[in-house]
């Protein structure tokens, strides 16, 4: 048995992740999967791949059972392109910490925490009551509009609840149980939604209907001043109308956890977008590290762990998207 | 019937509330009270008195019923220096506000946002992002918040913290019963019972004797070693000295601080909170007593103030009563 841990992210993971497998596959790393010189044998003796992406045009891949995804959103696996009879599974758990992340940005825009930490860490009381300084928002009273109403949006929705906010979510499917949320949008009156909200949490898959979701247009339908939350995917958003609402203050800030651009092998360090986002003041910017917490990093890797094992001695699958 | 609303505080209050205020109603506004030294007929004449502060020195208000205090905390007051039947009182308005920090600032320790972000947005660096494979941050859930005085702000706190999956103790100086969420809540005498079971102290206590001091270095080292101090109370519940060792030498782990040992005045507007550094260090997220400083506080607050005065001067029961001289 050969496990290959396929693509940077994959790769960077791989010594935490053998290091707790209880079986003894051969392992190879492959950090630069358009290194086709290396690929095409390495995809020759895989029995499972874990990785982030699966592209149209790999080479064969004849022995592969397992392709275990890293990520939550398979977004960048071609399904079609993937051998017949493999078992796609992805990893779960990051619901709570990006809930957490969420309520957190949410409060710390509104409150604008960080322009109080660096005037006053310069010295200065201005931001203070005794300094008579402009006073800051509160999430009382504010309406909060989760785009996507799953297994996030529903953990935002209850820890949002005891603040007392408006709750509303839009959503492509139906949804049963809408509590705390007091109305639920289908995805399609998406604009009927936007234009009531003092914050945005997208919060929804990416797939052909969210991409670019939240365009120009989109974004002038929402209230000025109103903040945007992005924990999903970059490319919900158009980069271009973003950055130019939020440097034109026409939203009141935002809190991006996804980009447009990652880190490659050729580029290790890139600017997460084509715009100078990092240079906006009303912007809070993360490194996609919303879930990357010290007990989901735990218990991802413990999962992927446990399907490798798993194949390897035969028993069951958990966290399975689909089988080819 | 006259009222004089004494310093910048006050003063504000005065224009927020002037509207609301019974027509017949005198008002005098001394927004630097070095002025009243020199004027002392405008308390000499006053039945009520708006400020955040009374001193020894100032002229005598013989006439005075009501002192409205414009924040929740009395302690400017020289209690002393005012004529007996007086009746002090304070306002609230502000729990809100300071709940919804206390939770920000609990999260934002956790999940090491002051860090993470300034080190993406200044060298775009991705060493702490999932898809990297660098250092993981912390989340709440599961972990133990301590909530020390459980009244009006230690209440709100574990009403929105509750959801989070967390275990929430409370001490309070008086007996008082645990609402849902909260496992228990201690005698504050016990205290030393609870610091070492937090991950995260909350202090929300007003400032009396019982609290000046009260974390000191003996509860800190009570305290577990990664344990995060939030402190939106008064700056003297906790020990300068002891709590700046315990930050800079990582005996605690972090700490959020919006009240503070010392504050700027007229000869020096940019004075710092302390005489240590607590704004050099990483692992501290300071705020210069804004924690309640909202634009909702404030209306909610100036509501009660005005409600108050309107009170006095129709001879009704007065609310938020703290002190009879």
């Amino acid at each position: 048995m050969k496990v290959l841990f396929l693509g940077r992210f994959a790769g960077g993971h791989a010594p935490r992740i053998v290091a707790r497998l209880t079986t003894t596959p051969d392992t190879e790393i492959l950090a630069d999967d358009t290194d086709a010189a290396r690929l095409a044998p390495a995809l020759a003796e895989a029995d499972i791949v874990v990785g982030l992406a699966w592209r149209a045009g790999f080479p064969p891949a004849p022995r592969l059972r397992l392709l275990q995804c890293i990520a939550t959103g398979v977004d960048l696996m071609d399904l079609a392109a993937v051998p017949r009879g493999v078992t796609v599974c992805n990893t779960l758990g990051h619901e709570k910490p990006i809930a957490e992340y969420v309520i957190m940005t949410m409060l710390t825009l509104t409150h604008r925490l960080f322009d109080s930490v660096l005037s006053f860490r310069a010295g200065s009381w201005e931001a203070s009551l005794q300094g008579g300084g402009t006073r800051h928002g509160e999430l009382l009273g504010q309406t909060v509009g989760i785009i996507g109403y799953g297994g996030i949006g529903r953990e935002v929705a209850r820890r949002a609840a005891p603040f007392g906010v408006r709750l509303l979510a839009a959503n492509r499917g139906p949804v049963g149980d809408a509590a705390p949320v007091e109305r639920i949008y289908p995805l399609a009156e998406l604009d009927r939604m936007l234009p009531e909200c003092d914050v945005v949490v997208i919060a929804c898959a990416l797939a052909p209907e969210t991409q670019g979701l939240i365009d120009a247009r989109r974004i002038a339908l929402m209230k000025p001043g109103a903040l945007l939350i992005n924990i999903a995917r970059g490319l919900i958003v158009d980069e271009a109308a973003l950055y130019a609402a939020l440097r034109d203050g026409r939203l009141g800030g935002a809190a991006i956890d996804v980009w447009w651009r990652y880190p490659t092998p050729a580029e290790p360090q890139p600017l997460p977008s084509r715009f100078a986002f990092h240079e906006l003041p009303n912007v809070l910017m993360t490194p996609h590290s919303s879930s990357f917490t010290e007990g989901t990093a735990e218990r991802r890797l413990g999962a992927m762990v446990g399907n490798i094992d798993a194949v390897i001695r035969g028993e069951k699958l958990i966290n399975v998207v689909t089988t080819t | 019937m006259k009222a004089l609303f004494l310093g910048n505080v006050a003063a504000d209050t005065a224009e927020g509330i002037r509207a609301e205020l019974p027509p017949g109603l005198e008002i005098k506004i001394v927004a630097d009270p070095q002025d009243l030294l020199r004027s002392p007929e405008a308390a000499a004449a006053s039945d009520i008195l708006i400020s955040n502060h009374w001193r020894t020195e100032y002229p005598p208000m013989p006439q005075v019923k009501l002192v409205q205090s414009v924040a929740t905390g009395i302690e400017l007051f020289d209690l002393a220096a005012l004529p007996p039947g007086v009746r002090v009182c304070n306002a609230f308005g502000h729990e809100t506000a300071i709940a919804e920090y206390i939770v920000m600032v609990w999260l934002a320790l956790h999940h090491r946002l002051i860090e993470i972000s300034g080190e993406f947005r200044e060298q775009a660096s991705w060493r702490t992002s999932w898809v990297e494979s660098g250092a993981p941050h912390g989340e709440v859930r599961g972990s133990t918040l301590g909530i020390v005085g459980y009244g009006h702000v230690g209440q709100e706190v574990a009403r929105r913290a509750a959801p989070f999956g967390v275990r929430i103790l409370a001490a309070n100086r008086t007996a008082r019963e645990a609402q849902a969420g909260v496992e228990r809540v201690f005698p504050l005498a016990e205290l030393d019972r609870m610091l070492p079971l937090c991950d995260t102290v909350a202090l929300c206590t007003a400032l009396g004797p019982e609290t000046t001091g009260l974390i000191d270095a003996r509860r800190l080292r009570l305290m577990k070693p990664t344990a995060f101090l939030i402190n939106i109370a008064r700056g003297a519940v906790i020990d300068e000295d002891a709590v700046y060792a315990a930050l800079r030498e990582g005996t605690i782990g972090g700490a959020a601080l919006d009240v503070w040992w010392q504050y700027p005045n007229a000869a020096e507007p940019r004075r710092r909170g302390s005489r240590h550094p607590f704004h050099e260090l990483a692992n501290v997220i300071v705020t210069p007593h804004n924690s309640g400083w909202t634009t909702g506080m404030v209306r909610r607050r100036w509501d009660e103030i005005a409600d108050n005065i309107g009170r006095c001067v129709r001879g009704e029961s007065l609310i938020n009563v703290v002190a009879t001289i």
